[in-house]
């Protein structure tokens, strides 16, 4: 891909994020749901106390002048105050945003491990007990949801088992200094391996559950796009020159067969954001997906607004990616 | 041996001996808890569950014993001058967490950060203002008195300051609003040690604490070096983690779980009575409900009892007014029995013979007892059909402050941490209130309320408010259901903890065996 079709690519995402801009704030506003009221509750006050409270969150203003302030802000990287934590929006989620990706990176990686190879097995051995048993496997997949799978896990590890702990990012005696926000690449860091123990311990759970669905999605992927690979002529012409089918399958096949299953990975890898909200809550994992669900309920604006922007940015860069893993996999593509 | 299986059993090892788990020091206490801290601003935040994580580091002039009754904390006494006038003397000898003294100077300080428009720092006016009144003043009268004066009479400021902590002064001053936000310096039984956002907010004993109130035993120092709140929102992970033994308290503890907490051998349930009542709003500005019958026939209709006894486990205690069974003024009032026939005879004689159909709203969490709601009423005519809404979505629909409603039944609550009336029976009941969700309007009950709120006398306040609850029991603008209990599921290693009513959880006195 040449260098100006790439900086095409990426000049298209100001108007989406502008108009991702506009629908965040909207959709937050126009949501039934005074954010004064809420914060209230139930108490009594004086009506200058509820006006004086509504001015401080800035909500006195017009609708229109609000929206300008904020996207005037917004450009400048400026989010606001969060109504509840009283402090920038941006540090807010800087705090709980490594959480999240670390948990999306090792869901990614765990459903990678398990999807390829099972999905490859599947395909070779198309019919088998082991291909049906993968079949159903993935079916149930994508099928259970993640809050019930999740505290399944828990009632048997934790609570039955009591080899991994129920909720957290890592236990109290381990005190680790942020290098980078990754608990798992900090505590190596600082050469810590109890630490990083605790950390692996925590995150299994989580990653387990999130990465889940997006295994079963893979392996279908991947056992389809294999088997249709299978039956390529140059496979069969491999075959026929007598090449070890080790070779044949690993070196010839598996190359072009996942070709799909990197690009869905990718697109896949935006879903593990939105499924981050239920299993963050199922396993108190200190992420962004937990905060925002609290701050819809909350009607806290600010930080739902730059929440959403972030998602949307996320999503955007990993299509991006995907693209360009595609044609980088395969030539014959061209953006 | 060829190398790959020699690397796979190497990295199998590895692995296991890592995944051990680590040992766990043996004093933290660990409180596994619905919702992190939002901020550890005593002045800047609003919500209940921040209040009890700062309410461990910070104490107040006064606060509340497990049975609810107002007792000085940092205040050594209190004395009404007069009916706008409190003098509360301060306890000398108590200090901050950095060492400091903490004097009269600082207690101004921090009730004018709250009380003063614009005083909380960077121009901002505390979001916490409406829940001291009309504070005219905070003056220090001689070294360590501070008077608080009122605009007017407000019998409940008592019961509202357990509610606002103690800052210092110096500490506010060198560090900002914005350092507030995420550092402490209380005079309370714990400091902050670390706070991971949204997993865990870690306390150290401060060994140099003055004690606490001295009319809650034990006086002194805390019992456990740390104590740890850890952030678990969903309650079957909650539930979870405390049969693991991973922590020692759990809020929230859904009845459902109730029976399972009971049959694990290491771990028990503790209730107290909630402050939160329920009732059934019905718009007397719509078409059924302006009729006093059909709301009688609405209250006739349901089996309060056996709710209480099947859905809530029997953790509830049932109301035929708006107040608490523990709230000031409370009384003995008429109940009204579960008479499914009596309803259809009020109903027909109503004009409608053939009965009503109504929808009620209500939210997700209480679809459960709504069900069983809705089913009692169309077993005695009332047909009703639950809507399910969101929180934010049903306020703005039933809480119009006297604007027209468009709904006919609303299942809800309404909140009374101080256990004084003025704070849950003026909100729901005046004319045009906020909270007034069923549209009642009654003049006599207004001028009452009215006077009620500002009457200094208790014995006479107190008839008063027994007064207003015969009037609404009569006028039956609501259905009075209940107040359910709080429940916490504990470890057995824990002792000399009790849980409170309002919104702390003080493990100052909490002991891990």
């Amino acid at each position: 891909m040449s260098l100006s079709r790439l900086l095409e690519r990426l000049l298209q995402l100001i108007p989406v994020l502008l108009g991702v801009s506009a629908i965040a704030f909207l959709m937050m506003a126009l949501t039934p749901g005074d954010p004064v009221q809420i914060m209230i509750g139930d108490q009594s006050i004086t009506p200058e106390q509820e006006a004086e409270l509504r001015r401080g969150l800035g909500l006195d203003r017009p609708l229109l002048e609000r929206f300008f302030i904020f996207l005037g802000n917004a450009l400048q990287f400026d989010f606001g105050t969060s109504f509840y934590h009283r402090r920038p929006v941006s540090d807010v989620i800087a705090e709980r945003l490594p959480a999240t990706i670390e948990l999306s990176l090792v869901a990614l990686i765990v459903a990678l491990v398990t999807a390829i190879p099972l999905g490859v097995l599947a395909a070779i051995r198309k019919n088998s007990i082991l291909d049906r048993l993968a079949t159903v496997g993935s079916l149930l997949g994508v099928s259970l949801p993640g809050f019930w799978f999740g505290i399944l896990l828990i009632m048997l590890f934790a609570v039955h088992l009591q080899i991994l702990p129920v909720s957290g990012r890592i236990g109290y005696s381990s005190e680790v200094s942020t290098i980078t926000g990754f608990l798992l690449f900090d505590t190596l860091l600082h050469g810590d391996l109890p630490a990083f123990g605790d950390a692996l311990r925590h995150i299994l759970l989580p990653a387990i559950t999130l990465g889940l669905p997006m295994t079963a999605i893979l392996m279908r992927v991947t056992r389809t796009s294999m088997l249709e690979v299978l039956r390529q002529d140059y496979v069969t012409f491999a075959d026929a020159k007598g090449l070890p089918r080790r070779r044949v399958l690993f070196r010839h096949a598996l190359k072009n067969a996942l070709i799909p299953t990197v690009s869905v990975a990718a697109i896949e890898t935006g879903s593990l954001l939105g499924g981050n909200m239920i299993v963050e809550a199922v396993f108190g994992w200190p992420g962004l997906g937990r905060l925002v669900v609290e701050s819809i309920f909350l009607r806290n604006y600010p930080l739902v607004q730059a929440a959403v922007l972030l998602y949307a940015v996320t999503y955007v860069l990993l299509n991006f990616i995907a693209d360009i893993l595609y044609t980088v996999l395969n030539p014959r593509v061209k953006l | 041996m060829n190398a790959l299986p020699r690397l796979l059993l190497a990295t199998a090892l590895a692995t296991c001996s890592v995944l051990m788990p680590a040992a766990v020091s043996a004093e933290d206490l660990i409180v596994g808890f619905t919702l992190d801290a939002d901020t550890l601003d005593p002045a800047n935040h609003r919500k209940r569950e921040t209040e009890t994580v700062i309410r461990n580091i910070y104490d107040g002039l006064l606060t509340r014993d497990p049975d609810m009754r107002v007792v000085p904390e940092i205040a050594e006494s209190m004395v009404q001058v007069s009916p706008t006038v409190y003098d509360f003397k301060i306890r000398s000898g108590i200090k901050f967490h950095d060492g400091t003294d903490m004097t009269a100077e600082d207690v101004k300080f921090s009730l004018d950060r709250v009380t003063v428009e614009g005083a909380m720092g960077d121009g901002q006016t505390s979001p916490r203002q409406g829940l001291m009144g009309p504070v005219a003043s905070v003056e220090i009268v001689d070294g360590d008195t501070v008077r608080i004066t009122l605009k007017e009479p407000w019998p409940i400021l008592p019961a509202m300051l357990p509610n606002q902590q103690i800052v210092s002064k110096a500490f506010v001053e060198a560090n900002g609003t914005a350092g507030m936000a995420t550092m402490s310096n209380g005079t309370g039984p714990f400091k902050l040690g670390e706070w991971r956002k949204g997993d865990a907010i870690i306390l150290q004993r401060f060994d140099d604490y003055y004690g606490g109130a001295p009319d809650i035993a034990p006086v002194g120092a805390a019992c456990v070096d740390r104590v740890i709140f850890k952030i678990i929102p969903e309650s079957a992970s909650r539930v979870a983690a405390l049969l693991a033994g991973d922590v020692h308290i759990i809020n929230e503890l859904p009845t459902f779980s109730i029976a399972q907490v009971k049959a694990n051998a290491g771990t028990d349930v503790m209730t107290v009575n909630g402050t939160r009542s329920f009732f059934l709003a019905m718009n007397m500005q719509g078409e059924v409900f302006d009729d006093l019958k059909v709301r009688q026939a609405a209250a006739h209709a349901i089996d309060k009892d056996l709710i209480i006894d099947r859905i809530l486990d029997g953790t509830a205690a049932r109301i035929e007014g708006i107040l608490s069974p523990d709230a000031f003024g409370s009384s003995e009032l008429p109940a009204v029995s579960y008479d499914p026939e009596k309803a259809k005879a009020l109903l027909a004689e109503a004009g409608y013979p053939d009965g009503i159909s109504i929808t009620m709203d209500t939210e997700g969490a209480f679809k459960d007892t709504a069900e069983a709601i809705a089913s009692m009423l169309t077993n005695a005519g009332i047909r009703t059909t639950v809507a399910i809404g969101e929180s934010a979505q049903l306020t703005e629909k039933w809480r119009t402050a006297g604007k027209p409603k468009s709904g006919d039944m609303y299942f809800s609550s309404w909140g009374n941490g101080s256990l004084d009336p003025f704070d849950i029976f003026t909100p729901t009941h005046k004319t045009n209130d906020r909270g007034n969700s069923a549209g009642y309007a009654n003049p006599a009950l207004d001028k009452l309320l009215d006077d009620a709120a500002v009457e200094m006398d208790t014995g006479k306040r107190a008839e008063m408010y027994r007064e207003a609850e015969l009037m609404i029991n009569a006028d039956q603008p609501y259905v009075y259901l209940w107040v359910p209990q709080d429940i916490y599921g504990v470890s057995k290693k824990l002792s000399g903890w009790k849980p409170s009513a309002d919104s702390r959880i003080n493990l100052h006195d909490a002991c891990i065996n």
